[in-house]
């Protein structure tokens, strides 16, 4: 049971003692200036080691590592399929599924099922909850920026519709897109902003064929591989265009963490072990975009609760009663001693959040360097 | 910049010559072949040959086929063959006549009398189970702890329906092997002021080889001058534990007091307290079993977060994590800083991050500390 929780918030993240949780927390929480166990500043990423393109048989692939050894492997690759019956004569009903009823438009605006992920993390099943938890969220920010891609996509015609809208062909044809995603070693932190950066670069990098067909015609492709399309319009291309900051990119996954008053970004093994709310944030870019957030169970819950020198029974006559109590919330009689480890209850205050949000949306913040450091790679 | 994205690094490919068959002729010579990042094992086939195969070797990889060795641990010998053949991943060590390869990862082998660190993962009735890296995991029986109070008495059911006001599951132990199973597995006891649980601190748990070579290691039990002090000092400033040294000595936890002493800035007074023999019992009760942290001023914090990314950079640069790399590494550390502040071109970039010393600063760091060895 408490296994099968761990594996689904966070995986292989140790068991801390109430001690040290108590310590980070403090070391975390201090006003203005936290202090991190690994000396970083709270917007700070640790450094990674990127490429693209690594794989030859593949459409557009990537592999981002960190120093610590963990490092994940993305492959994409596109079929193209018959879209399955799209035509107006063909009831919803007949196919009998309910999201096929706007198979018309999936025709045109393309369908969320054409991107497939899988994830592969060494010590899970295919069919376990954190593999298949990743995945889905992954694509679903993937795909899901179409929804809205498509309102404010006007500035740019070849995106318009997102991802999605991309991989329509013609009526009847379209690209399945298969993205396998490979976490070559032990997950020792929550594996998901590696993996979601990891995807980022890996479709920034992914090209399709020239196509030479028009209109319904069955599609015909230019074998000539240097004049194959990037899936995602390089903003090379669109700068001719004078459309330099428009241009869409794939969604990034942010795993950001608040302790007190502070947001910490990419937080470590450690970090991420104890925290209080951790929050997920997809960020997509053309004008930086919040597309969804999300919270995780910490796996801080897992540990108990310390007891105070002043109540504990092996300590009894050894202490002078704790003066510094200090009542953190009157509503439910909840007591701070300090140095003492108590799970945190309650959510995460607006405030905190809105700080959060101004961060990675704010212009120069984190979400832009992230997204441009990750564009500077060199995808030739 | 809040992130900095390198370049892959090419791994250098060129096939790594040692001085091969010189440097392991010598008699008896414990020698350690010199491991760098670039060394690749000589992946020439050696038929009878005679030679031994030096430098690092992988698991199938003959070791020599020359019939005057003995196979040592770490080697297997098929039996209609001769030849030696290595079945961990490690470095060719010789002792006389005796092959034996030494691995470069592997798990903690706990003898008799070693201080280690552990996790207790698991409480049952009358014992604890603690991961020390080990195989196996260790037990603590109950019956092996100081009980508060130093009363010595028979452990009764009473103490077993409240096994978990001492230690419960997640919390650190320190704790000493007390004897060790037929299957490897290792019973630990407590029984001592310097040991019981960790507090005021991260905790850093560093791979490495376990067992074997502990002979040749100056560090035997791993504790560094600190411990003399009460267990409340050991406790309240291991700023990082668990460091399982390259050279066999597994598991201890180093004190970083001792550091920041060196560098002046602020003492731990609590180090310098000893208790005597008749304090022992106040001792016992104040601080073995608290879980309650002692207030640590942020400048403390900061070394503490300075020393463990010593040790990530030591880990991440192949160096063997010993109480004098490291405080030759946190020494080289406050010394990059001055270099990094006499630059002070960027302003703003300077205060951002500066306490960080993984990535573009861990290689002067490693520079710095090598040249000090």
């Amino acid at each position: 049971m408490s296994n099968q929780r761990q594996a689904s918030s966070a995986s292989q993240t140790p068991h801390l003692s109430p001690a040290e949780l108590s310590y980070l927390y403090t070391s975390l929480s201090l006003p203005k200036s936290p202090i991190r166990p690994d000396g970083r500043s709270p917007t700070q990423f640790r450094p990674l080691t990127a490429e693209s393109n690594i794989l030859p048989g593949t459409n557009g692939s990537a592999r981002i590592g960190f120093a610590d050894g963990t490092q994940a492997i993305v492959g994409v690759k596109a079929e193209v399929e018959k879209t399955v019956l799209s035509t107006d004569t063909l009831a919803s009903s007949e196919v009998g599924e309910g999201e096929d009823s706007t198979s018309t438009s999936a025709a045109a605006s393309g369908h969320g099922s054409w991107v497939q992920m899988s994830i592969e993390i060494p010590g899970f099943r295919d069919d376990d909850a954190l593999p298949v938890f990743l995945s889905e969220m992954m694509r679903e920010s993937l795909v899901g920026s179409v929804a809205d891609g498509g309102g404010d996509g006007d500035g740019d015609v070849t995106m318009a519709g997102g991802l999605k809208g991309r991989l329509v062909i013609n009526k009847r044809w379209h690209w399945r897109l298969y993205i396998d995603v490979l976490l070559l070693s032990q997950p020792l932190s929550y594996p998901l902003p590696l993996l979601s950066l990891t995807t980022h670069l890996a479709l920034l990098s992914t090209k399709l064929p020239k196509l030479k067909s028009q209109g319904e015609e069955d599609p015909f492709f230019d074998d000539d591989w240097e004049v194959a399309e990037y899936l995602y319009p390089r903003s090379s291309n669109l700068k001719a265009a004078g459309n330099a900051s428009q241009h869409v990119r794939p969604p990034v996954t942010l795993l950001v963490i608040s302790v007190g008053e502070n947001v910490i970004f990419d937080p470590s093994r450690e970090e991420i072990a104890f925290l209080p709310s951790p929050l997920l944030r997809d960020t997509e870019a053309g004008n930086l975009k919040l597309l969804s957030i999300r919270t995780v169970d910490p796996p801080s819950r897992l540990t108990q609760p310390a007891v105070p020198n002043s109540e504990n029974v092996n300590m009894l006559g050894a202490t002078a009663p704790t003066e510094d109590i200090a009542v953190l919330n009157p509503a439910t009689g909840e007591e701070e001693v300090p140095g003492v480890w108590r799970p945190r209850r309650g959510g995460v205050k607006r405030s905190v959040i809105a700080n959060m949000i101004k961060t990675v949306l704010k212009k120069g913040g984190v979400g832009e360097e992230v997204l441009e450091g990750l564009e500077g790679v060199e995808v030739e | 910049m809040a992130i900095t994205i390198l370049p892959p690094v090419v791994e250098d490919v060129a096939p790594y010559h040692s001085d091969s068959d010189s440097s392991m002729s010598g008699a008896d010579s414990d020698s350690d072949v010199e491991m760098s990042g670039v060394s690749r094992p000589n992946k020439k086939p050696r038929t009878g040959n005679g030679k031994i195969s030096s430098g690092i070797v992988t698991p199938g990889e003959i070791v020599t086929a020359d019939p005057k060795w003995m196979r040592g641990h770490g080697t297997y010998m098929n039996p209609l063959s001769t030849s030696i053949i290595a079945t961990v991943a490690g470095k060719v060590q010789q002792t006389n006549k005796l092959l034996s390869v030494h691995p470069l990862r592997a798990r903690y082998i706990p003898e008799i009398g070693d201080l280690v660190v552990g996790r207790i993962v698991e409480v049952q009735s009358k014992r604890w189970k603690v991961d020390v890296a080990a195989p196996l995991l260790a037990q603590l029986p109950l019956s092996a702890i100081n009980l508060p109070g130093g009363i010595l008495r028979r452990r009764t059911s009473a103490d077993e329906l409240q096994i978990r006001t001492f230690f419960s599951e997640g919390d650190l132990v320190v704790a000493e092997v007390q004897s060790v199973h037929q299957d490897g597995s290792a019973s630990l006891h407590t029984r001592s002021l310097k040991y019981g649980k960790l507090r005021n601190g991260v905790f850093l748990a560093v791979t490495g080889t376990g067992g074997s070579g502990a002979s040749s290691s100056s560090v035997k039990g791993g504790v560094g001058p600190g411990s003399g002090s009460g267990s409340s000092a050991a406790a309240a400033s291991s700023g990082t534990g668990e460091e399982s040294f390259d050279h066999g000595d597994k598991y201890g936890h180093i004190l970083p007091p001792m550091v920041v002493h060196a560098d002046g800035a602020e003492a731990a007074s609590s180090t310098t307290e000893n208790v005597s023999i008749t304090r022992m019992e106040e001792m016992v009760s104040s601080s073995i079993y608290s879980s309650q942290n002692d207030d640590v001023p942020p400048q403390t914090r900061r070394e503490i977060a300075r020393l463990t990314q010593c040790v990530r950079v030591l880990v991440q640069g192949g160096v063997r994590v010993d109480e004098d790399t490291l405080t030759d590494s946190y020494e080289a550390s406050l010394q990059v800083d001055l270099e990094v502040g006499d630059d002070d071109e960027e302003e703003e970039y300077g205060q951002e991050g500066r306490e960080y010393l993984e990535g573009a600063k861990a290689r002067r760091i490693l520079e710095l500390t090598m040249q000090r060895k």
